[in-house]
């Protein structure tokens, strides 16, 4: 019998022994950027809004301070992600091409639950390897629906949430003043506050808030949306008058010539 | 469901809260810098105290200015730099009731060496500066690793953004890969101020430990003075 | 003092009726049963000098020590029962030494003066979780001399735990004429050089014997040199100076 023809996509798992071994060994694992991160959702009036911070950290260090976490998922519904950057990047882009093809062969504008489903389908199948956390927001013919979707595969669907590292700080605003029928600017307001209290009680979140409004036929993704964070002017200018750095002329030496190599006199 | 799963998608970025072994330390973040010039010394230090992605307090200052007017920097623990404080101010009261006379700044950093190496099987988790006049009347740096060695320094810094803030003061204080400037010039106290306040604004964009307040003491013959700014808080 | 003997004068702490320590009162009395000994103060420096007891030709006076050195800047002269001393000097060594290890600096003089002081009064039962070391005060006095940043200093130090500074001092049989003499000549502004001459003339003047290069021993401690001890010929300088 022929041995069963090994899998020509999706991940390979030759290498989890041998990571293993060398961990045991005392050799650190290959370590994926996270952004601790702050993202929210709220159902309002007309609609969705969801919320993010744009701060993307590789431990203490912030590697990016103006990235984006609203990702494209379809025309009518944005996904805001949390967790491994590349995992969240890739698992939404992904599922954008899908749901374009579902489209495409359906003649129809896609469902959030559809989208939800694929989205949970896939992140079960790797049993939480892939660190996507997920808020989902969208507007279909069924009306507006928001979703939080965990890197198990487990999901809730609920009229606000919060996620990411900043996730307390931010539901804490909700739960204190989320109300039905919010207006959309008051919707606004209180996702700006929610995405603000991570951004300035949680160090995984900074920077920036950037938020999506999606409505029946509309979506505005307002980038900036609030700036609270702008950078201090210096003290000083740290120009360097020219010539300050040592630097090495490479010669061309003619063989058995006394070899004069380094001119630092530039 | 696996509700802790949930709530945190997200590790913590200290490895001690990661395993079930218990451990006695804590990095509370922070940063602390001195600079030595030759009638002044300055310490400078961000307020902000944390634990993981928590921010305990915006306002916990890690700079103490001794009765001798010799200001003690640190990094590290924070519990552990207020006692190491504490233990060193009351040396200091000692000295001076034993002695009748101030202790030196020369004498403090011997002192402090010493109560960092007393502690050398379970030693404080600080990485402290010791700034102060010395003998002839100039600015004096010390640095520390915690179990007490010691070192006279010109630019110095501690702490969680030390990494980006060190190479710096290298350059700026110290003068290094500068080629034609002179590498024994001590900073005038503007000079210095200004490295300080740039070193901490900038440090505050990259490191998530650094931010919400600069403390700035400036010691010289007079005393030590403070000076505050205000850093970003996110 | 010695008709109102009464059964106080046996325990080492306890007061008589008066309120007084007869066993110190008598140990400050046997200073006096001491060789002279003389400290002066000058801008330059402190000077010490002792009278030594050569009470057989077959003494080799080279053995006779009765000023020693404590630290790099302090040294000290005494009188009395001088093998007390040794308990005493090594004290305020060890606690020079722990200066110096604690602080990087020169201990300070008043601050050895005072660690000597404290054993002083440390004798008899102790208290609880207090060590004594002696079962009596001590029998010897101390001319402390050093440098440090307040310049030259004199102390004397007597088995009661007291400590004074002087300008000029002298302790052991001869004191009385030799404080006296000190007080006659002693000023201010003294030189080091004339010092070492009023010492051994003052020094003379209480002496049995006839003063030479061998029966008596000088030291100075000057803030550029600390401790010096003078050698037989140094002293033979000084003496020809006289």
């Amino acid at each position: 019998m022929a041995p069963p023809a090994e899998p020509s996509t999706g991940f390979k798992f030759d290498n989890v022994k041998r990571n293993q071994l060398l961990g045991d060994k005392g050799y650190g694992q290959p370590t994926a950027t996270k952004t601790g991160t702050t993202i929210v959702g709220i159902i309002y009036k007309d609609g969705v809004i969801l919320g993010a911070d744009t701060r993307a950290t590789a431990g203490p260090i912030v590697a990016d301070k103006n990235c984006e976490k609203i990702h494209y998922l379809a025309p009518n519904m944005y996904c805001c992600g949390a967790g491994t950057a590349a995992d969240t990047e890739f698992t939404t882009k992904m599922f954008s091409s899908q749901l374009a093809l579902h489209s495409l062969s359906t003649g129809r504008e896609a469902r959030v639950v559809t989208a939800m489903t694929m989205l949970k389908q896939f992140l079960f199948k790797y049993q939480g390897h892939i660190g996507a956390a997920l808020v989902l927001g969208g507007y279909d013919v069924t009306g507006p629906h928001l979703f939080t979707i965990h890197p198990h595969g487990s999901t809730d669907k609920l009229p606000f949430v919060t996620m990411g590292s900043g996730s307390l700080a931010a539901m804490s605003v909700f739960e204190s003043r989320w109300h039905e029928g919010l207006s959309r600017e008051d919707g606004l307001e209180l996702v700006k506050d929610a995405i603000e209290a991570g951004i300035f009680n949680d160090l995984g979140s900074g920077s920036n808030v950037d938020a999506c409004v999606i409505t029946k036929g509309n979506v505005e993704y307002i980038r900036g949306f609030s700036r609270p964070n702008e950078r201090a002017v210096k003290e000083q200018s740290y120009r360097f008058a020219q010539g300050t750095t040592e630097f090495i002329v490479p010669t061309a030496t003619a063989q058995g010539e006394e070899a004069a190599a380094m001119d630092v006199s530039a | 469901m696996d509700l802790a799963m949930q709530a945190r998608p997200m590790e913590a970025p200290i490895e001690a809260h990661n395993h079930n072994r218990w451990s006695p330390y804590v990095d509370n973040g922070g940063t602390t810098l001195a600079i030595a010039g030759a009638d002044y010394v300055l310490v400078a230090s961000d307020t902000r105290q944390s634990d993981g992605y928590l921010i305990n307090s915006r306002y916990s200052p890690k700079a103490f200015v001794l009765s001798n007017n010799a200001v003690l920097g640190t990094s590290g623990c924070s519990a552990d730099s207020k006692r190491l404080y504490e233990v060193l101010e009351q040396r200091a009261q000692l000295y001076q009731h034993r002695h009748d006379r101030q202790i030196s700044t020369p004498a403090l950093a011997q002192l402090l060496s010493n109560t960092m190496y007393s502690r050398r099987m379970l030693p404080y988790y600080v990485f402290p500066v010791l700034a102060g006049i010395d003998a002839k009347g100039a600015g004096a740096a010390y640095s520390y690793d915690a179990v007490g060695n010691m070192q006279r320094v010109t630019g110095v810094c501690f702490g969680s953004a030390s990494a980006l803030i060190q190479p710096f003061l290298d350059n700026q204080v110290r003068f290094k890969n500068q080629r034609d400037a002179d590498p024994n010039r001590l900073l005038t106290r503007e000079e210095a101020f200004k490295i300080a306040v740039d070193a901490f604004t900038s440090a505050t964009e990259r490191d998530i430990y650094t931010g919400d307040y600069l403390e700035i003491f400036i010691v010289d013959a007079a005393g030590a003075h403070k000076e505050m700014r205000e850093l970003k808080h996110d | 003092m010695f008709l109102t003997r009464s059964e106080y004068d046996r325990g080492v702490n306890t007061f008589s009726p008066e309120g007084r320590l007869f066993q110190v009162e008598y140990a400050i009395e046997a200073i006096k049963l001491g060789t002279t000994a003389i400290g002066i103060r000058t801008a330059e420096g402190v000077l010490l000098a002792v009278e030594k007891r050569i009470t057989s030709p077959l003494l080799v006076a080279d053995s006779i020590e009765k000023i020693l050195e404590i630290d790099s800047h302090v040294a000290c002269a005494m009188s009395g029962l001088t093998a007390d001393s040794r308990t005493m000097i090594e004290h305020a060594r060890v606690e020079a030494q722990n200066h110096t290890f604690s602080y990087e600096e020169p201990i300070p003089v008043e601050s050895v003066t005072q660690a000597v002081c404290d054993l002083a009064l440390r004798f008899g039962e102790g208290a609880d979780g207090q060590e004594s070391t002696m079962s009596r005060p001590f029998g010897v006095a101390l001319l402390i001399a050093g440098v440090d940043e307040r310049g030259p200093q004199l102390y004397h130090t007597d088995p009661s735990g007291t400590f004074l500074r002087y300008e000029a001092k002298a302790i052991g049989a001869g004191s009385e004429g030799a404080q006296s003499g000190l007080q006659e000549q002693y000023h201010r502004d003294i030189s080091l050089a004339d010092a070492e001459v009023l010492a051994l003339k003052v020094l003379k003047q209480v002496m049995e014997e006839k003063l030479s290069n061998t029966n008596v021993q000088l030291a100075k401690v000057t803030s550029e040199s600390g401790y010096q001890i003078y050698s037989k010929d140094e002293l033979q300088a000084v003496i020809t100076r006289m």
